[in-house]
C-alpha cells in the first residue's frame, strides 16, 4: 500500500448493516432531541407547557445537551469507520460494542434526566450534581454518571480500536503526514486517514480526561473530608467537552474531504498545506478550550490571553485550508447536487458562519458581556446543527442511496434544503440576536427585567418547527431508502 | 455603540460574506470549468494574508482592552458578592458567613454614586454562579464567575444612574433562574 489511492478499492460492505443501524438510529434519535429542543424554546417563549415545572424545563435541557453531543459523537465515529474501511480495517466488535453501550447509556440518561430529573446541564459543571436542593435524587446523580461513564468508556474503546486500526496501517508520522510536512509527496495518506488520526487523538484525550473528572467527583462522594478544586474541576471538564466537540467536529470534516470529490469528479489530496493545517489543528485544538474559563478572574492571565490567541489561530487552518479547499473543489465543478452533497457543501459553511461567530466569543473583551447570553448557544449550534449534523446527515443520505440503489427524490430534495436553511438559519440567527441583546442562555422563565427573552423564543418556536418540517421530510426520503434496503435484505436472507 | 451591538454588526457583515461566497460558488457549477492551480494559489495567499491581517489587528486591539481589574486602579467602592442558591448577597462589608449572607439579601440596596469605579469581589458559598451586571437598560455591562474556593474581581466604571441588577449566567440548578441581586446607582450629589 504505498499510494493513497490504492487502498481506497478496499470495500466497506462489512460495516454497512451496521453503519446503517447506526445512522437509522441517530436519524431517529435526532428527531426526538430536536424536539425536546422545541419544547424548551417554547417552553420560555410561554406560548404552551407554562403550567409545568422548571425542573422539567432544565432535566430536558441537560437531556437535550448530552443526547446530542453524544449522538454526534457517536454518528461522526460511525461514518469516520465506515469510510476509513476503505484505507484500514476499523474492527467491527467495537463498533457493535459502542453501539450497545450507547444504547444502555442513552436509556438510563433519560431514566435520570425524565424521572429523576437530574439537571445539572450537559456539562454538569462541579459541584452542581451534588446540591440538588432535593430536586433531583442520589439515584439520578449516580445514574447519570453511571451513564456517562458507560458512553465515555464505548466511545473511548472504539476511538483506540479505530486508531489502532489506523496505525497498523499508517505509521503515526505517516498517519500525521509528517512526510508531506518535510515536502515529501510520499508515501502518501489520504485526508480521510490524516483528519480521522487527528480528531481520534484529542477525542481519546478527552474521553481519558472525563474520567479523571468522574474520579473526581467519586472521591468526594466516598473520601470523608474529600473536596475537588473548583478551579481544576473546571479545567477539566472544558478540556473534556471542548475535545469532544473537535473529535466529532474533525470528523464530520473528514467525511467532507471523502466524499464531496466524488460529487465534483474532482480530487483532495493531502498536500503539504494540509498537511500543516491539520498537524496545527491538533496542536491548537488541545489548548483551546482555554476561552472557556476567561471569566475566572483568577485564572492565571497567561492562560487567558493563551486562550484568546490559540483561538484566534485556529481559526486560520479551518478557513484558509479546510474550508477555502472545499470551496476550490466545488467552484466550477460538473456537480452532481443531491441532499448528500448539498448537506456536506452546507455543512462547511455551517462550520465556517458558527466559526465566525466563536471567534468573536473567543474574544476576551467581547466575552465579558457575551459569555453565556444566548450568543454562545448560538454560535455552537450554527457549527453543529448548521456545519457537522449537516455533513453527517449527508453521509447518512448517501449510505441510503448506496443500499438501496435507488435515486432520490427531486421533490424532497428541492423542499428539504429550504426547510433546512430557512429553519435552520432563522433558528441560530435568532440566538444570537437574542445574546447581543443580553438574554442569558439556559432560563426556564425570563425575570420582568429580561421579558423579552420570550420575545425572542417565539420566533424560534416557528423557525425550529420550519426545521423540524425539513427533518421530517428528510428522514421519510433517506428512511425510504434505508427500508427498502432492508426488505430486500431480509428477503434475499428468506431465499437462501 | 454597546459592544454587543458591535460584535452583532460584524458576525452579521461577515456572515452574510461567507453566505455570498458560497452561494456564488455553488452557481458557477452552472458552467463547468477548471479554475487553474495557479489562480488558486494566488487567491489563497490573499485571503490568508487579509485573514491573517484582520485577526492580528482584531488581536492586538482586543488585548489593549482586557476586561480585568489593573493594578493600578483603584476602586471608589469595593461590593462584596456572594452568590448561594437561589440568590445573590451584596454588602460593602466582607461576607464570610451564611448568616451573614442571609442578612445581605435581604438589606437595602447598596448606593453607588454616579462614576465611580466599583470593584466586585465575587465568590460562591456552594456551586459555580456566574454574576453578571445588567444596567438600568437591562444591557449585560460585565460578569465575573462565582466559584467556591475562589475570589473573583470585577472592576465597572458606573455612570448611568439607576437600578442596576445582578443575576445569574451559569446554570446552578432549579432557582436559576430566580437569582437576583440589585443596587442603586445615585447621581453624586443625592449620595448622603
Amino acid at each position: 500500500m504505498t499510494d493513497a489511492g490504492a487502498p481506497a478499492s478496499r470495500s466497506a460492505r462489512p460495516l454497512r448493516t451496521l453503519t446503517a443501524l447506526w445512522m437509522g438510529m441517530v436519524c431517529l434519535l435526532f428527531l426526538a432531541f430536536s424536539l425536546d429542543g422545541w419544547f424548551l424554546r417554547t417552553y420560555q417563549s410561554k406560548l404552551l407547557f407554562a403550567t409545568m415545572r422548571p425542573e422539567l424545563f432544565y432535566a430536558v435541557l441537560t437531556l437535550h445537551g448530552i443526547g446530542m453531543v453524544g449522538l454526534w459523537m457517536a454518528a461522526s465515529l460511525a461514518a469516520g469507520n465506515y469510510l476509513l474501511a476503505r484505507y484500514v480495517r476499523p474492527p467491527r466488535w467495537a463498533s457493535w460494542l459502542a453501539l450497545a453501550g450507547t444504547v444502555a447509556g442513552f436509556v438510563v440518561l433519560v431514566e435520570a434526566t425524565t424521572e429523576g430529573l437530574f439537571g445539572a446541564g450537559w456539562y454538569f459543571l462541579y459541584p452542581l450534581p451534588m446540591f440538588s436542593q432535593g430536586i433531583w435524587p442520589t439515584w439520578a446523580t449516580g445514574g447519570f454518571f453511571a451513564s456517562l461513564a458507560t458512553l465515555c468508556a464505548v466511545w473511548l474503546i472504539w476511538a483506540l480500536a479505530t486508531l489502532w486500526a489506523i496505525l497498523r496501517q499508517y505509521p503515526l508520522p505517516r498517519a500525521l503526514a509528517w512526510p508531506q510536512l518535510a515536502g515529501r509527496s510520499a508515501p502518501a495518506v489520504p485526508p480521510l486517514v490524516l483528519i480521522s488520526t487527528v480528531a481520534l487523538l484529542l477525542g481519546v484525550a478527552g474521553f481519558l480526561d472525563a474520567f479523571a473528572v468522574f474520579t473526581f467527583y467519586l472521591l468526594q462522594w466516598r473520601v470523608h473530608g474529600f473536596v475537588a478544586d473548583a478551579l481544576l474541576m473546571k479545567n477539566l471538564t472544558f478540556f473534556f467537552t471542548q475535545m469532544t466537540a473537535y473529535a466529532t467536529m474533525y470528523l464530520g470534516v473528514g467525511v467532507v474531504y471523502e466524499l464531496l470529490p466524488a460529487f465534483a469528479a474532482r480530487s483532495w489530496k493531502t498536500t503539504r498545506v494540509v498537511a500543516l493545517a491539520w498537524n496545527a489543528a491538533l496542536a491548537l485544538a488541545l489548548v483551546s478550550y482555554l476561552n472557556h474559563l476567561y471569566m475566572d478572574v483568577v485564572q492565571p492571565h497567561a492562560l487567558q490571553v493563551a486562550g484568546q490567541v490559540v483561538s484566534y489561530l485556529s481559526a486560520v487552518p479551518a478557513a484558509t485550508v479546510s474550508i477555502f479547499d472545499g470551496l476550490l473543489l466545488v467552484y466550477g465543478a460538473r456537480m452532481r447536487w443531491t441532499i448528500a452533497s448539498s448537506f456536506l457543501f452546507l455543512g462547511l459553511m455551517g462550520w465556517a458562519v458558527g466559526g465566525v461567530g466563536a471567534v468573536i466569543d473567543s474574544t476576551i473583551a467581547a466575552n465579558a458581556v457575551l459569555h453565556n447570553t444566548l450568543w454562545v448557544p448560538a454560535h455552537f449550534h450554527t457549527y453543529y446543527l448548521m456545519g457537522v449534523v449537516l455533513m453527517l446527515l449527508g453521509f447518512a443520505s448517501h449510505l441510503g442511496l448506496e443500499l438501496s440503489g435507488r435515486a432520490e427524490s427531486r421533490l424532497v430534495r428541492r423542499l428539504v434544503l429550504p426547510f433546512f436553511l430557512v429553519g435552520g438559519y432563522g433558528f441560530v440567527l435568532t440566538l444570537f440576536w437574542a445574546g447581543a441583546h443580553s438574554i442569558p442562555r439556559r432560563y426556564a422563565v425570563y425575570p420582568d427585567e429580561l421579558a423579552r427573552g420570550a420575545f425572542y423564543a417565539r420566533f424560534d418556536v416557528v423557525l425550529i418547527g420550519v426545521l423540524l418540517l425539513g427533518i421530517v421530510l428528510f428522514l421519510g426520503e433517506t428512511g425510504r431508502h434505508y427500508v427498502t434496503a432492508a426488505v430486500r435484505g431480509l428477503r434475499h436472507r428468506g431465499r437462501s | 455603540m454597546l459592544p454587543q451591538a458591535a460584535a452583532l454588526s460584524l458576525f452579521i457583515v461577515v456572515a452574510v460574506l461567507v453566505a455570498a461566497v458560497f452561494a456564488g460558488v455553488a452557481l458557477s457549477t452552472r458552467q463547468p470549468h477548471d479554475p487553474g492551480a495557479a489562480a488558486a494559489t494566488r487567491l489563497r495567499r490573499w485571503f490568508a494574508g487579509v485573514l491573517g491581517t484582520g485577526l492580528l489587528a482584531a488581536l492586538v486591539v482586543t488585548l489593549l482592552h482586557l476586561p480585568y481589574p489593573r493594578g493600578r486602579a483603584h476602586p471608589d467602592l469595593v461590593i462584596y458578592g456572594v452568590g448561594m442558591q437561589y440568590a445573590w448577597g451584596l454588602s460593602t462589608s466582607p461576607i464570610t458567613t451564611q448568616d451573614e449572607w442571609q442578612n445581605s439579601t435581604f438589606a437595602n440596596p447598596i448606593d453607588v454614586p454616579a462614576g465611580s469605579l466599583v470593584e466586585f469581589r465575587v465568590t460562591s458559598f456552594d456551586v459555580n454562579h456566574g454574576f453578571g451586571v445588567f444596567d438600568p437598560s437591562h444591557h449585560l455591562l460585565g460578569q465575573v464567575q462565582a466559584m467556591p474556593g475562589y475570589e473573583n474581581r470585577l472592576q465597572l466604571r458606573l455612570t448611568t444612574p439607576g437600578t442596576y441588577w445582578v443575576f445569574c449566567l451559569e446554570l446552578c440548578g432549579m432557582g436559576h433562574h430566580l437569582m437576583r441581586g440589585e443596587f442603586e446607582v445615585v447621581p453624586p450629589g443625592a449620595h448622603p
